[in-house]
């Protein structure tokens, strides 16, 4: 026995050795080594790694902070056909975030209904190229190596029919870049879309979900008497797709990959509009079973995101519905007539509430909502709605973007438009919110996808805002304190190049922080495959481990703050 | 304080006082005559001018008015004013609970929303028929109190009934302001009813800007529970200090017309 231990002490020395070699050659700046340790000790299975590891020194925020975000306009706004805003139009399109040429810099892609999307190149120091891409009519934006070459893809839900796929060709030249083809096999309308490797293969599927509703106005009848939508799960099986059908009919605002059973796999959840309620499908043996995990669920989810709120290890998650944020009278009357309008008697033991819910995980694995009780269950007609450690205290905080324009039910309102302030929620450190307009992120405009990221490699995450009938926004962090480490994953010898569904966890001696790599979350929008930690001031980085998709597991050590690293699967 | 001539019935004292008083006695018959006639008689008159439920309700609470006051009469006669008073605000004060547990039945077993959950006769408009309710309660009490129903039970439901009178009060406030926001919008005919009060979830103190991101946004059902159940344990509370306040009360006041029936004979 002594001499097997022996033996796999010289290979893990070895293999450290290697991988340290290799880390070195290629750091780009003289920074403390990182040493990636190959052990099995912090959970259970698991098979080590060996990675490359480079960083890149994050640059000091200039100006100075200012502890307050600094909104800027996007040449880009969310248009509709002709003057008013009517039915499902209203519900506007989402924005992604991803580092499309590979420069860096993470590029922003903005859809849109009538103009067109609008790619915008980051050329640092948060200047930005737009560049009109694809006539719009687009409803959801995801932004992944859809056929694992390495080059992140532009997919585009549109509602009405299947996804747009734009394939990243890898050439620099932006009218080469770009090759439009099709998801062989995907071809049902889809308005929501969630990317994961949902069969454990190596390559990214697709779960496409449609808002019948939209459907139904724009088909009539030949919708109602088809074949219809619904929800589908398609396998990526190399050449083409191969679709499942999970639920015949859907209002799927809001789809999401969220391991609800903490069994390893992601679940798949559908959040439907109206009074359809959600539907949740546990990932078991290589198939997908309907489940009820919640006892409670929002009426209207929007949108979903999820994040370890308190530092416990596991994620809550969190959705998104209609509830006013402040109860001043002319507030509420505001949303008085339309709600009467839209009530309607509900079935004995439905689940479904109007106000956000956050789903938080039981001892005894059930769920209980506490989005009241924590302080975010009221954003008002609310989106997007995604968490990220804003000021880089260790704890994740609370962005909600909101508001609605339509003809018909606002026509009692100046400009059919129901105008709210997005709002902004801290985390008081226990996993509770209180609003934060001194941050200034409370925008009137009537925002729809929303997405964060360190746009400009400050060390801070910043917002980007998709809003209908108004510029889009940018706004720009320059909060005071804490730092951060960012962490880019890639794993070129898997067709899942960007590690979506790998879960990493820092420790610190200010708690241990745990956040996952995907592809979407919030309302049609994308989420970078780029990871923030934001990390108290005077904390000492321990170590990071990273669960990669397939289980392995890497350990880094000697960890530096204010930092981008990137760890590369050899 | 007492000066009323008392029947012989009264030396008799009852081991629970409260239920001799609210006993119709010999109305008995009468009243569940009226009772069923006025049911049948609402509903039908309801659906043939298309009326709404509360006009039911209103329809049997006038009818039964009519048993009502010969039986409060008969009340003042045996037992004097002070016991008269108080046998109608136990008669009263029961039925607004009913009318409290049938809102927790629309709202938690029928799934109505709350602006919607409101009674039996509520409905004619929760926000005045609740805000004179209470501060009919409150003088009543005060009556009763300065008549000679003073005990610790009296004196925490003069308080009870003052802190729910002063919450109906600020509904009120929001509901006044909240229906002439509507009207300013356009919408005379949508109700304003409903709005969360100073407890309760969504209510002022679970709301307010000093509280936000405290303990207080998280107190157990006083920031926590919807305002049907919020008002539903108003008034239990308030018909339970009623019924002890009153128990008390009866048990030595008729003690005294017992003991003054005696001297005089």
């Amino acid at each position: 026995m002594r001499g097997i231990g022996a033996r796999l002490r010289l290979l893990l020395r070895l293999v450290g050795l290697l991988t340290l070699c290799i880390g070195q050659s290629s750091c780009m700046t003289t920074l403390p080594k990182i040493a990636p340790v190959h052990k099995a000790t912090r959970r259970t299975p698991t098979m080590p790694a060996a990675v490359t590891v480079q960083q890149r020194v994050l640059s000091t925020p200039t100006p100075a902070c200012t502890g307050t975000f600094v909104a800027h306009d996007l040449d880009h706004s969310t248009v509709v056909a002709g003057e008013t805003v009517q039915m499902f139009e209203g519900n506007g399109t989402g924005v992604a975030i991803n580092d499309l040429d590979d420069d860096g810099d993470l590029d922003l892609v903005l859809a849109n209904r009538h103009g067109a999307n609008t790619i915008f190149w980051n050329e640092g120091r948060l200047q930005f190229r737009p560049d009109r891409f694809g006539r719009g009519a687009t409803r959801a934006i995801n932004v992944v190596d859809v056929d694992g070459d390495n080059h992140l893809d532009l997919v585009f839900t549109r509602g009405n029919s299947g996804p747009n796929y734009w394939r990243n060709t890898g050439m620099k030249q932006d009218n080469e870049r770009w090759e439009q083809t099709i998801l062989d096999g995907v071809a049902k309308p889809a308005y929501s879309m969630a990317w994961d490797d949902t069969d454990g293969d190596g390559d990214l599927d697709l779960v496409a979900g449609s808002y019948d509703a939209e459907l139904l106005n724009v088909g009539g009848n030949n919708f109602l008497f088809g074949d219809g939508a619904g929800v589908y799960a398609y396998e990526n099986r190399g050449d083409h797709w191969a679709g499942t059908r999970l639920a015949q009919k859907s209002q799927a605002l809001a789809l999401a990959l969220f391991d609800v059973n903490a069994d390893g796999h992601r679940d798949l959840l559908a959040g439907n509009d109206f009074a359809t309620p959600d539907q949740t499908w546990a990932r078991r043996g290589g198939a997908w079973i309907e489940a009820a995990p919640f006892s409670q669920i929002s009426h209207s989810p929007m949108s979903y995101d999820w994040g370890d709120i308190d530092n416990n290890g596991s994620f809550e998650l969190f959705a998104t519905d209609m509830k006013p944020y402040t109860f001043n009278l002319q507030t509420l009357a505001q949303w008085r007539p339309m709600m009467e309008k839209m009530w309607h008697p509900t079935p004995f033991g439905d689940p479904q509430i109007m106000e956000n819910t956050l789903q938080i995980s039981q001892n005894d694995g059930t769920f209980r909502n506490e989005a009241y009780s924590r302080g975010i269950d009221a954003t008002g007609w609310s989106w997007s709605g995604k968490f990220g450690d804003l000021d880089n205290d260790g704890f994740l905080d609370l962005y909600v973007v909101n508001g609605m324009i339509e003809a018909e039910l606002f026509a009692y309102l100046p400009n059919q438009e129901l105008v709210e302030q997005n709002q902004a929620l801290r985390n008081d450190g226990s996993g509770r919110f209180v609003p934060v307009p001194q941050w200034k992120l409370g925008s009137e405009r009537s925002g729809r996808g929303m997405s964060m990221a360190d746009l400009d490699s400050d060390g801070d995450l910043d917002i980007v805002v998709n809003n209908i009938r108004g510029a889009a926004q940018l706004f720009e962090n320059r909060l005071c304190g804490g730092t951060s480490i960012e962490l880019d994953l890639r794993w070129p010898q898997s067709k899942n190049t960007r590690a979506i569904g790998a879960t990493l966890i820092l420790d610190t001696d200010a708690g241990r922080f745990s956040r996952d790599v995907r592809a979407g979350s919030g309302y049609l929008s994308g989420d970078p495959a780029r990871v923030h930690f934001g990390i108290p001031a005077h904390a000492t980085i321990s170590h990071l481990d990273i669960h990669w998709p397939d289980g392995a597991v890497t350990s880094l050590d000697k960890l530096s703050p204010h930092v981008l690293i990137t760890v590369t699967r050899t | 304080m007492i000066t009323h001539e008392v029947a012989p019935e009264a030396q008799c004292i009852p081991r629970f006082p409260v239920l001799a008083l609210l006993h119709p006695r010999e109305k008995t018959r009468l009243f569940i005559l009226w009772l069923g006639l006025g049911v049948a008689g609402g509903m039908g008159v309801m659906r043939l001018f298309v009326l709404p439920s509360w006009s039911v309700t209103a329809l049997v609470l006038g009818l039964l008015l009519v048993p009502a006051l010969q039986k409060w009469r008969s009340d003042a006669h045996r037992w004097g004013h002070t016991v008269m008073v108080l046998s109608v605000l136990l008669a009263a004060q029961a039925f607004h609970s009913l009318e409290h547990a049938v809102q927790m039945f629309q709202y938690h077993v029928l799934h109505w929303p709350p602006f919607a959950s409101s009674g039996l006769i509520s409905a004619a408009n929760a926000e005045w028929v609740h805000f004179l309710w209470n501060w009919g309660v409150v003088a009543v009490v005060g009556y009763l109190a300065w008549n000679g129903m003073r005990n610790v039970w009296a004196w925490l439901l003069l308080g009870w009934a003052l802190a729910h009178a002063a919450e109906h009060s600020y509904m009120l406030v929001r509901y006044l302001g909240l229906a002439h926001e509507l009207q300013q919008l356009g919408f005379p005919q949508i109700s304003a009813q409903g709005l969360p009060g100073v407890l309760g979830r969504d209510g002022w103190l679970a709301r307010s800007t000093t509280t936000q991101g405290t303990f207080i946004c998280r107190l157990p059902g006083l920031t926590t529970a919807s305002r049907i159940d919020v008002h539903f344990w108003w008034n239990t509370g308030e018909i339970v200090a009623l019924l002890l306040a009153a128990h008390t009360f009866l048990r030595s006041h008729l003690s005294q017309l017992h003991a003054h029936s005696a001297q005089a004979h």
